[in-house]
């Protein structure tokens, strides 16, 4: 009945986490033991207060619950139990004060832990939160700082790090550029999921291999290597074939055993007065001379070879506005008869006034003017200056010789070869057979049917065509015949020879050069005649014409256009 | 450098939170003076709050221990809040002890609190994740690890969904949630609700309230919330407010509306 009412009285005030019937079956417990503390001789304040603190226990946890237990028990707990106690409303003062402060100690203490519990829950919060604050900033960092694929520290990071070794001022710093060779073969034949694998591979041994020293991944099949603190261009040599070897170990790929090598770049120097970018360009620089070398191999940076490089670039990326401002011009030397000394042709070989280095020839910018392709606009320039001056020549006596232009491989493949030519000889009125194209013996032998048609295209125009530096290569008489070719320029080389006392040799093979080329109906020019009795021997042999400084150093053309014919008598 | 956008929130306890504004209701000290300042605002604005949130709460008790003599061993609770008197495990496992308890709850601090808690008890977890990221939590590994989804499981939204717009989709997160149960699995929901209230005032002055907190409130009609159970069979007596929710004794269900929530459990057959 009592418990009833208190339970009725108390619900609503705070959440109990019970049913109805078990919240009266508690406090039916209590309320026993409020009757036993009221009855109790002598007064036990322990009860009253065991009470209180039961209740905050139970949940029965609010200021509300207090106040309105306070008042049921005050209003009802004598009358309902119907209980006989002497001195009633002392005891009961007494009983409800002992209730009070049980219940206000027991729900402060509760009211304590808990703050404290939320508190330390928010600082643990607040340093999950700072955790995963700093694991994602060093996430994003990694991120930042690696490259995806093999995991390795990226150009970002190695530059970073490349940086921070010249600012500490130590001693040496080396640095090993390396790339794999022919990598573009791997992903071509087989995909570039091996060439990705490979690439992880290669990374995964360089990393085990140089485990000291920074390898860093610049992306494509391109490897850096820091090596700080050298003491000498040993200590990154070592590294660099530690690279090479690790490199070339076989490698298991999606079911593939590759072999690969590398080609690295090293450049070691005293930090003072280098700075990463200069550094990161001669490694890269370094490479392409060990590339260029063949590969699988290390080359070691130097300074002279970098400033003539630098310098051949520097004038290959000049050739565009040199030829518009006019700084080509050509020189002739003249291919002489051996049977009349008549002038045939003229070779034109092309001069370039540069404003700085002075009369620069085709040596020091051609060979680099093919690599680049600058040789294309450059040899058309040549073809047509060419061409127009060929148009003012005329002989002493007989027909005007013909111009020899010598052709790269570049203007050969390109497919405007025949309507260029064309539209030249148009415009300057040359006849097709005054013009002959000169065509280097490798040339040839590597040209493919595309080009040897554009040849015979020009051929039955009438323009000729010569295979230069004849006997330096591998091309084979039986080719030729197929060839659409008209002359022969026998190397230098040969000639040379000929001027040994004993040339049998020389002479013989010469001879039977001469014989087998009239066999295919071609005509001979021999190069690098210096000597009257060169040019004698080449007589005699039967060789057709003569080039070099006994006939007419390079220079203009009017000079050689006047020279007056030998007497074929006089030294027969 | 940056800030990179996956970083988490810091933890800013100036700002209410609604888990502590909940346990503030329920006569808990977990709570801080912002939580504090917030929640005796709501009291003001709307004098049931307590009483509101002691009814949800009984509510949770009688639909845990229904579902615990049904049979259901595993529980999936997805907004629990501060762990207070009464949490799902202690009912759960006071039936069970094998039983297996998932907690989740947006609030860092809350999770914080539940870790604390469940220290040592092995058949319970809690981790942090969004009710709006169902996905998210399915696959969470602590998820996994503990249920299987190949038995039934009981998902519990309560006192959670009046924090979701329907902007957020409710009825997809609770179809994705829904295609990871097996049948005999069981769906608990419960929000405020101003079914036949209107014209109070109270839920625009409780609107303004939650404005300064870190969620804000969407309140649903009857109708609307047994949409939501949509794929379920709803167990008796269906959607009602909470305190009529099987109670213990038939006076509990006196002035039912009063505890604004409204709840219900459905059942997923086949």
């Amino acid at each position: 009945m009592f418990a009833r009412a208190w339970a009725k009285a108390v619900s609503g005030t705070s959440y109990l986490p019970m049913t109805q019937s078990q919240l009266e079956e508690m406090l039916q417990r209590l309320t026993e033991r409020l009757a036993q503390a009221l009855r109790a001789e002598p007064f036990d304040l322990r009860i009253g207060q065991q009470v209180g603190a039961e209740l905050v226990q139970a949940h029965i946890a609010s200021a509300e619950g207090l106040g309105r237990t306070v008042e049921v028990i005050q209003l009802r707990l004598v009358r309902d139990l119907d209980l006989v106690v002497d001195d009633v409303e002392d005891r009961m003062a007494r009983l409800l004060a002992t209730v009070a402060t049980g219940y206000a100690r027991a729900l402060r203490d509760r009211t304590l832990d808990e703050q404290e519990s939320i508190r330390r829950a928010a600082m643990m919060a607040r340093a999950q939160a700072e955790r995963a604050l700093r694991d994602s900033e060093a996430r994003f960092r990694h991120q930042a700082t690696h490259d995806p694929l093999t995991g390795l520290p990226n150009r970002t990071l190695f530059t970073e790090r490349l940086a921070a070794a010249i600012n500490r001022g130590a001693d040496r710093v080396g640095v090993c550029f390396l790339d794999l060779d022919r990598f573009k073969v791997v992903n071509d034949s087989l995909g570039h999921q091996v060439g990705d694998s490979l690439l992880v591979a290669v990374a995964q041994r360089l990393h085990e291999a140089l485990g000291e020293h920074l390898v860093a991944r610049l992306g494509g099949d391109e490897f850096v290597i820091l090596i700080e603190r050298t003491t000498g261009t040993d200590d990154a040599v070592q590294v660099a074939e530690a690279a090479l070897a690790a490199v070339r170990e076989p490698a298991l790929v999606d079911g593939h055993e590759l072999t690969v090598s590398a080609s690295i770049g090293i450049v070691e120097r005293p930090v003072a007065g280098t700075s990463p970018m200069e550094l990161m360009r001669a490694a890269d620089s370094t490479l392409h001379w060990a590339k260029a070398a063949g590969g699988a191999r290390w080359s070691l940076f130097d300074a002279d070879r970098n400033r003539r490089d630098l310098a051949r670039y520097a004038l290959s990326a000049a050739i565009p506005a040199a030829l518009d401002r006019g700084e080509f011009y050509l020189d002739y030397q003249p291919l002489t008869s051996l049977r009349d000394g008549r002038v045939l042709g003229m070779e034109a070989l092309v001069r370039w006034r540069h404003p700085e280095l002075g009369v620069l020839r085709p040596g020091s910018f051609i060979p680099l003017a093919e690599e680049t392709g600058l040789i294309v606009p450059l040899g058309s320039w040549v073809l047509a200056e060419a061409c127009r001056e060929a148009g003012t020549w005329s002989a002493v006596d007989g027909d005007a010789p013909f111009v020899s232009v010598n052709l790269a491989v570049r203007q050969l493949h390109r497919a405007d070869l025949v309507p260029e030519v064309r539209g030249v000889l148009g415009r300057t009125g040359l006849p097709p057979r005054r013009l002959q194209l000169e065509i280097t013996e490798s040339t040839m032998m590597s040209t493919v049917v595309e080009p040897v048609r554009a040849l015979r295209v020009l051929g039955d125009l009438g323009v000729r065509v010569a295979i230069d530096d004849f006997g330096t290569g591998y091309c084979n008489l039986a080719y030729l015949r197929d060839l659409p070719v008209d002359e022969l320029k026998v190397a230098g080389e040969f000639v040379t020879g000929l001027r040994a006392p004993d040339s049998g040799t020389d002479e013989r093979i010469l001879a039977s050069l001469v014989s087998l080329a009239h066999a295919l109906d071609l005509t001979v020019t021999a190069e690098g005649v210096e000597t009257a009795d060169q040019a004698d021997r080449l007589r005699a042999i039967g060789c057709d014409a003569g080039q070099g400084w006994h006939f007419g150093r390079p220079g203009p053309a009017a000079p050689h256009l006047g020279r007056v014919p030998v007497h074929v008598e006089a030294v027969s | 450098m940056q800030r990179p956008d996956w970083a988490p929130e810091t933890i800013d306890i100036e700002r209410p939170s609604v888990a502590r504004m909940y346990d503030y209701y329920l006569g808990g000290s977990h709570n801080f003076a912002a939580d504090r300042a917030a929640a005796r605002a709501m009291v003001e604005a709307v004098p049931e709050a307590p009483l509101m949130a002691q009814a949800n709460r009984a509510f949770l008790r009688r639909a845990v221990q229904y579902l615990a003599q049904a049979g259901v061993r595993q529980f999936l609770d997805i907004g629990s809040g501060i762990p207070t008197v009464g949490n799902v495990h202690e009912i759960a496992q006071r039936i069970d002890g094998q039983s297996r308890v998932v907690y989740v709850d947006v609030d860092p601090v809350a999770v914080a609190h539940s870790q604390e808690i469940l220290a040592g008890n092995e058949h319970a977890t809690v981790l942090q994740e969004d009710l709006r990221r169902p996905e998210a939590i399915l696959t969470h590994p602590e998820v996994t690890r503990l249920l299987d989804f190949s038995r039934p499981v009981a998902v519990m939204i309560v006192a959670v969904l009046h924090f979701i717009p329907d902007s957020d989709r409710p009825e997809e997160i609770l179809r994705t949630l829904r295609g990871a149960l097996a049948p005999g699995s069981h769906l608990v929901l419960s929000q405020a609700s101003e079914e036949g209230r209107d014209g109070t005032g109270e839920r625009a002055e409780a609107e303004r309230v939650y404005r300064r907190t870190d969620s804000q409130l969407w309140i649903r009609s009857r109708a609307e919330l047994t949409a939501l159970f949509d794929g379920f069979e709803l167990v008796d007596p269906g959607v009602v407010w909470v305190p009529q929710w099987r109670p213990d004794s038939p006076d509990q269900a006196e002035n039912a509306e009063r505890a604004v929530f409204m709840g219900g459990v459905g059942r997923l057959g086949g």
